[in-house]
């Protein structure tokens, strides 16, 4: 099976975008955190201001193993910067249908998002893991990326809506 | 003391960069800058900024030592989270030394709150340097939780050869 598509996302994805993140939510056991809605990608990712972009890998109908889904993969990206370097891409999610991995889907989309990186004048290309998750840490690190949490000792830090309230109000 | 917190403009670039390089020096880091001043003009007052930054300004009969009246800054962009939806990243958070301990950087992180809770942001993040105590202190003080403690995720960067390869489809 080598015949897949990438693509950037259109709105009728939602569904299938939001479907592919609460997959990967489940594979990181964390699926009861999902509480975006199809209306907020929608809105969020294909209005004036985008906050992400995406890129999805789609299938022909007679290479579906899952009945009724096309679209078996996703990443999910938006544009940061460093003061230091400049501006950076950042891969918010990256995720492949388990039936169809071995493929070389993943690392065509990892190339696209890196092309486009590169393209939009990034140095680097920036994401998380969970350290728990040793397939993805060695898929990536084969592929040159480094752990700056390991390396340079940064520790991700941070405060959710009721303390933001509070220190918003502080004067 | 008498301080205000306002929206950075064009003119405080040569302030901003000036602070940047006294973040990078107490991080150690200095060699790292390669933005200018100019390259922060462009990147983050354009009509698609890359990021938002934020001053804190003294009047000036409590300018600096050096007759700075420019004295703290943030710099910050929205982000997305899969899960939650908008985000708010606090990328640079820096209080010249001689004007700690008076509020100054706690303004400067209520000031970016409330204008990510404006945004319809539900989380703020940053990283923060694991040696860095007092920081780490100030931050757990707000009600700020460590991610990469408690969720054990780990930031990553893929740069420079390895982002080249990765564009190539080099493996």
């Amino acid at each position: 099976m080598a015949n897949f598509n990438l693509r950037k996302a259109e709105p009728k994805d939602v569904p299938d975008i939001l479907r592919l993140i609460k997959e990967l939510a489940k594979y990181e056991e964390m699926e009861d955190q999902v509480i975006l809605t199809e209306k907020d990608l929608l809105e969020d990712g294909f209005g004036n201001h985008p906050f992400y972009h995406c890129v999805v890998a789609d299938v022909p109908a007679e290479h579906q193993k899952v009945e009724g889904y096309s679209v078996i993969g996703f990443a999910m990206y938006y544009f940061t910067y460093d003061p230091w370097i400049g501006k950076l891409l950042y891969l918010e999610d990256f995720y492949v249908m388990k039936e169809y991995r071995g493929f070389g889907i993943g690392s065509e989309i990892l190339k696209t998002l890196s092309d486009t990186a590169v393209k939009n004048r990034c140095s680097s290309m920036h994401f998380i893991v969970a350290e728990s998750n040793k397939a993805s840490i060695d898929f990536y690190k084969r592929r040159g990326a480094s752990d700056l949490s390991l390396q340079e000792g940064w520790r991700l830090f941070r405060i959710d809506k009721e303390n933001l309230l509070k220190m918003s109000a502080e004067e | 003391m008498d301080f205000t917190i306002r929206a950075a403009t064009l003119e405080d670039c040569k302030d901003i960069s000036r602070m940047i390089l006294e973040l990078a020096e107490y991080e150690k880091a200095s060699d790292q800058v390669k933005i200018t001043q100019r390259d922060l003009e462009q990147d983050g007052f354009s009509k698609n900024p890359f990021f938002h930054g934020i001053i804190a300004e003294v009047p000036e009969h409590h300018k600096s030592r050096e007759g700075h009246t420019k004295v703290g800054y943030s710099l910050y962009f929205y982000t997305y989270s899969s899960w939650k939806g908008r985000a708010v990243y606090m990328e640079d958070l820096y209080v010249m030394p001689e004007f700690r301990g008076k509020g100054i950087g706690k303004a400067l992180m209520s000031k970016v709150s409330q204008l990510g809770l404006a945004a319809g942001c539900t989380q703020l993040n940053f990283t923060v340097l694991d040696w860095n105590k007092s920081s780490l202190d100030f931050y757990l003080k707000q009600g700020c939780w460590d991610v990469t403690s408690d969720l054990g995720y780990h930031c990553m960067r893929c740069e420079g050869d390895a982002l080249e390869h990765l564009a190539q489809g080099d493996l």
